[in-house]
């Protein structure tokens, strides 16, 4: 019998029964510590990795125009997305989803093994693509809305605007230089699957939507701008262009239009030259224009007056061992018909009597070789080199604007100065921040800080002998109907970046003027880049001008003064011929001048100009009118008024035509968002677009055809499906 | 000697401990592969099961005397069955483990493990002497060859499993507790050769579990994971196929090797408790066998198999807590398999079997 073994294993059981009871002991220790005491922790821990956190982007702060007008806007657009546990087939899903989206099957296969709970197939598609993903009903694919930015005008200021990327981040213009309020801060939501591997979502902080942005741009004034240097680049075959219409007493950019252009919407293969802001980031030798520093200095300082008489040499002047030759050959003339004529001759001796330490001076107050500080991306300072590195000729060669680099910014500002007698502004472009969720909260614009660059005596010879340049010397293509001028025609020769000299072919023609004289309302810069055929700033860029300054004059209901089509001035634009535009540029062949007798007798239209214009004081005083009313065919949601400090001239009884320029960018109106409406409501809406709506089913708007934001006659028919 | 044997005398408390913890297996298989390519286990789990008990009883019947006497054949056969898994075998996930045998892939380890009981009671119930030094070291090397050659297949969780039969030998065949601490001092010793031998990925997965967050995405994973299902299951658990855990799949197989992780998440501390509970009432009924098997043969075969139960379970639970590395040793009676399901029941026929004869002499 066992039991009668040496050393009896019974014993030996029980030692291993408790060894075993202790163990068993032990476990239960440890599951008390994981179940009972940490429970908690552990119950954190797994919701943590059931759960996933996602970003939800917030909505981007609108860009509105100074009435409140949406130039840059997010619409709710479909994201898909998978929830891979819920998926059984992933390569059949992966494949019908390729095919719809456009996608490499194995690429979705990729993403869908990277998370069990969330992943997102394909950002921002379009209602088309949403639509037939939906149609495929697939098993664990979702959609969610996310904002897309969208520019409901199109190439409407684009290089101004900016463009975004993928998650909406400013990558260009205001989109960019604004992008920390615009962008908002992004939500919180959290995915989480089920014990049924049943996909839900909580919100877990709402995401805070940016700030929205108003600007000083006036979005007709900016379509006017774009429409006539549109046709002016057409015209004359230029390579680029910019046009900037701004407020001189204020500095407030009205418009600011770039050639070439793109869609902000479709800024895939958008060529660097078409992103480019020519306004503040082109650096051009300015040519004539910058002859007003010269003049402008030398008379503040009293070393010329304009009546003095000055010898323009037959167009001929050796300085320093360098021959310069003007276009025409000019005598002994007045210092206001040398500026009017564009005499290089003239401006290097009015130049070299000024000396290189007063004329740097003046071009350093006038802001050259300086940022003027516009809220826009990429401005440069232009090239204002001080009198220390300057050569013996170099007063020569800068009193006519040569050897020195500006921006377009910074020669509209030269003559807003001028126009705001002798005060120069920064321009500004921004004319202030709003809440996301406010309603039709006025804007103040406040100036930015000014100073004075020359006497109001100084600015105001300066106006009259810019005005006779437009009425009787380079720039008569610019005069205008019904309103008094002045401005200042250039045609730089461009330094061919191959060899390092001045080209025979390539100008920047440009004409920077002021309308009324006596009280500008606006200051017009037109610069063209290498115009083929007819190159000079008063040949081609002072028609675009007049053209720009006649509507945008009107449509800002500023008071005439002088009559309308004065058979004067009807004389003086007959007798116009593009040779007596010519301008100035170093070696240019001279051509006589002609017309003495008609300039000279044309002289007394100045004077007569000036005196309607004084009786426009008035009118100016009065504020600009802050309308409370939405505009019709808003493509917004949010009304911001821009009031400018000082005011600017408003209608205040004036007979001028009081009909509104209707803003026509497609030759369409914008279809506006329908989803979330109800029926009623929805109609509404399509009446105010003057569209109409095909209704299917009932209950709240869910998809509409065309989607949001696209183009369409008036009058055409939307398709909307309800549901409830 | 008369040979009445009797169904009478048949452990039904037993069988139907081990069915009840068996059937809390199939419902936890159910579970965890509830919505995975796996669905549908629990019912082959049960085909096993119905196939395991039908060879109890059949091995019930047979006289376990006859079976002892045959060890020698049997013990070559198995040297033999793992040879032809050396030669044969199919190799899966890196591992020769398997022979296939028609449709059905047989694993000769499990069946190893067997013989190795029946071989050590036989060598201790022979020996009526006292445990001498000579009787270790021929203890140790029966059981030794076959673990050597299980370990190279690699299998390190099965040749373990070889160990506490070789141990339980030497413990109740009376061993001294002075060649006890030789051995173990030995044992020492030889630890960092060991260590030395064994191939870089079971090095981590035996000390990840000391510190699992180290290595949170490679070794330390399952670790976490199965103490996340764990813990989260706090004291009454998620219910049946509601463990996030479990169906998110985020606990690494969990109705094989870490079914009681997926158990403890779903039926939480009070079902855990009752599981181990359960459990320990089989091991303590099976001592209860061994203390009235008829011979001192049968007692031993007896606590062999308690002492494979026994270790399966401790080491397979140690690893779903924490306190034991992950080994890839699956909880008996519960985990989703085939061989480990035929060599429990197979085990219990034995028992049975000895149980039936206790007044048999």
């Amino acid at each position: 019998m066992w039991a009668s073994a040496p050393k009896t294993p019974s014993r030996r059981l029980y030692i291993f029964g408790a060894l075993l009871f202790l163990w068993i002991l032990a476990i239960c220790f440890r599951l008390v510590r994981l179940q009972v005491v940490k429970y908690g922790d552990f119950v954190q821990r797994a919701q943590r990795q059931q759960n996933r956190t996602i970003p939800t982007e917030p909505r981007r702060g609108n860009i509105y125009d100074r009435d409140g007008y949406a130039l840059a806007m997010s619409i709710d657009v479909d994201s898909v997305f998978a929830v891979p546990s819920e998926i059984h087939d992933q390569e059949t899903t992966a494949t019908l989803l390729g095919n719809v989206l456009g996608m490499d099957p194995r690429d979705i296969v990729a993403r869908m093994q990277a998370s069990r709970n969330f992943v997102y197939i394909k950002r921002k598609i379009d209602g088309e693509t949403s639509n037939r993903v939906r149609q495929l009903n697939l098993r664990g694919i979702y959609f969610r809305k996310e904002p897309k930015r969208f520019y409901p005008k199109r190439e409407l200021a684009a290089q101004v605007l900016g463009y975004v990327g993928m998650d909406d981040e400013g990558l260009g213009g205001l989109e960019r230089q604004f992008d920390d309020d615009l962008r908002g801060i992004p939500g919180q939501e959290l995915i989480s699957i089920d014990a049924r591997r049943k996909w839900f979502s909580r919100v877990e902080r709402p995401p805070d939507p940016g700030q929205n942005l108003v600007l000083t741009i006036d979005q007709t004034i900016q379509y006017i701008a774009e429409t006539e240097l549109q046709k002016g680049m057409e015209d004359t075959k230029a390579i680029a262009g910019t046009v900037v219409v701004e407020n001189p007493r204020t500095g407030e950019i009205l418009a600011l239009a770039n050639r070439p252009t793109f869609n902000p919407n479709v800024f895939n293969n958008v060529p660097p030259e078409s992103l480019k802001d020519r306004a503040v980031s082109d650096v051009y030798e300015p040519g004539s224009v910058f002859k007003i520093v010269t003049y402008s200095a030398a008379i503040d300082q009293h070393v010329v007056t304009p009546e003095d008489h000055i010898d323009c040499q037959h167009g001929s002047i050796d300085v320093f061992g360098m021959k310069i030759h003007d276009h025409e050959s000019l005598g002994v003339v007045t210092i206001a018909e040398a500026l009017a004529h564009s005499s290089d001759v003239a401006a290097i001796k009015v130049g070299m009597k000024l000396g290189d330490q007063r004329l740097y001076h003046y071009i350093h107050d006038y802001g050259f070789g300086q940022q003027t500080g516009i809220e826009l991306p990429g401005e440069t300072r232009g090239l204002a080199k001080p009198v220390s590195r300057w050569s013996k000729v170099s007063i020569g060669a800068i009193s006519m604007g040569q050897e020195i680099g500006v921006t377009p910014l910074q020669t509209i500002s030269l003559v807003s100065t001028i126009a705001n007698d002798g005060v120069y502004t920064p321009p500004r472009i921004v004319a202030g921040e709003l809440p996301p969720a406010s309603k039709a909260l006025p804007v103040v614009f406040h100036p930015a800080q000014q100073h004075r660059v020359v006497s109001t005596m100084t600015a105001a010879e300066m106006k009259k002998m810019l005005e006779g340049v437009v009425l009787f010397g380079t720039a008569r293509r610019a005069i205008l109907d019904g309103y008094t001028v002045a401005g200042k025609t250039g045609t730089a020769q461009k330094v061919d970046p191959a060899t390092g000299v001045y080209s025979k072919t390539k100008y920047v023609a440009s004409f920077i003027g002021f309308a009324p004289v006596n009280n500008p309302a606006i200051t017009i810069a037109v610069i063209l880049d290498s115009p083929i055929g007819l190159h000079q700033g008063g040949q081609v860029s002072a028609p675009v001008f007049k053209r720009i300054a006649m509507q945008v004059l009107e449509y800002m209901h500023v008071p005439r003064d002088l009559d309308v089509k004065s058979p004067q001035r009807q004389t003086l634009v007959a007798s116009t011929k593009d040779s007596d535009l010519t301008d100035e540029s170093p070696d240019h062949l001279g051509t006589p001048l002609q017309d003495d007798a008609a300039a000279a007798s044309n002289a007394k239209a100045t004077t007569t100009a000036a005196k309607p214009a004084s009786s426009n004081e008035a009118a100016a005083a009065t504020t600009a009118k802050i309308s409370d009313t939405k505009p019709p065919a808003s493509s917004g949601t949010e009304i911001a008024q821009v009031t400018a400090l000082p005011p600017q001239p408003a209608p205040a009884g004036q007979s001028a035509p009081n009909g509104t320029v209707v803003l026509d960018v497609d030759s369409g109106v914008v279809v506006p968002s329908f989803l979330g409406k109800p029926l009623r409501s929805a109609v509404e809406t399509a009446q105010q677009s003057g569209l109409e709506i095909n209704a299917i089913g009932s209950g709240v708007a869910r998809q509409q055809w065309p989607a949001p934001g696209s183009h369409l006659p008036s009058g055409q028919h939307i398709t909307v499906r309800f549901t409830h | 000697m008369s040979r009445y044997v009797s169904f009478r005398d048949f452990d039904w408390v037993l069988l139907a401990l081990i069915l009840l913890i068996c059937t809390l297996g199939v419902v936890e298989i159910y579970s965890a592969t509830l919505s995975t390519k796996f669905a549908g286990a629990h019912l082959r789990q049960v085909y096993w099961i119905l196939g395991g008990v039908t060879l109890m009883f059949i091995v019930s019947v047979l006289n376990y005397q006859a079976l002892i006497e045959r060890v020698p054949l049997m013990y070559l056969l198995s040297i033999a069955s793992l040879l032809a898994v050396e030669v044969f075998g199919k190799k899966y996930l890196g591992a020769r483990r398997w022979v296939q045998l028609g449709s059905f892939h047989f694993q000769p380890s499990e069946w190893v493990k067997l013989v190795l009981i029946l071989a050590m009671a036989k060598y201790f119930a022979d020996s009526k002497s006292e445990c001498t030094a000579q009787d270790i070291v021929k203890a140790g090397a029966l059981v030794g060859v076959p673990m050597l050659m299980v370990l190279v297949q690699p299998d390190l969780g099965t040749a373990l499993t070889y160990l506490p039969i070789a141990i339980m030998g030497l413990f109740l065949g009376g061993m001294k507790a002075k060649h006890a601490l030789i051995i173990l001092a030995i044992g020492a010793l030889l630890a960092p050769v060991a260590w030395h031998v064994l191939k870089p990925y079971q090095r981590d997965r035996l000390t990840s579990f000391i510190e699992p967050e180290a290595d949170s995405q490679g070794h330390g994973y399952q670790v976490i994971q199965s103490l996340v299902a764990v813990g989260s299951g706090g004291i009454f658990g998620k219910g049946t196929a509601h463990g996030s855990q479990t169906q998110g799949q985020f606990l690494p197989v969990p109705h094989t090797d870490f079914i009681f992780a997926a158990f403890a998440e779903e039926h939480g501390f009070i079902g855990a408790m009752g599981l181990l509970l359960l459990y320990f009432i089989v091991l303590m009924r099976l001592i209860q066998n061994a203390q009235t098997a008829p011979d001192r043969a049968g007692a031993f075969v007896v606590m062999g198999v308690v002492a494979v139960l026994a270790f399966h379970l401790l080491v397979n639970v140690g690893m779903v807590v924490g306190l034991m590395p992950v080994t890839g040793i699956p909880l008996p009676l519960m985990s989703y398999g085939g061989s480990s399901v035929l060599f429990m029941f197979l085990a219990l026929g034995i028992v049975m079997n000895i149980r039936m004869r206790r007044f048999v002499n």
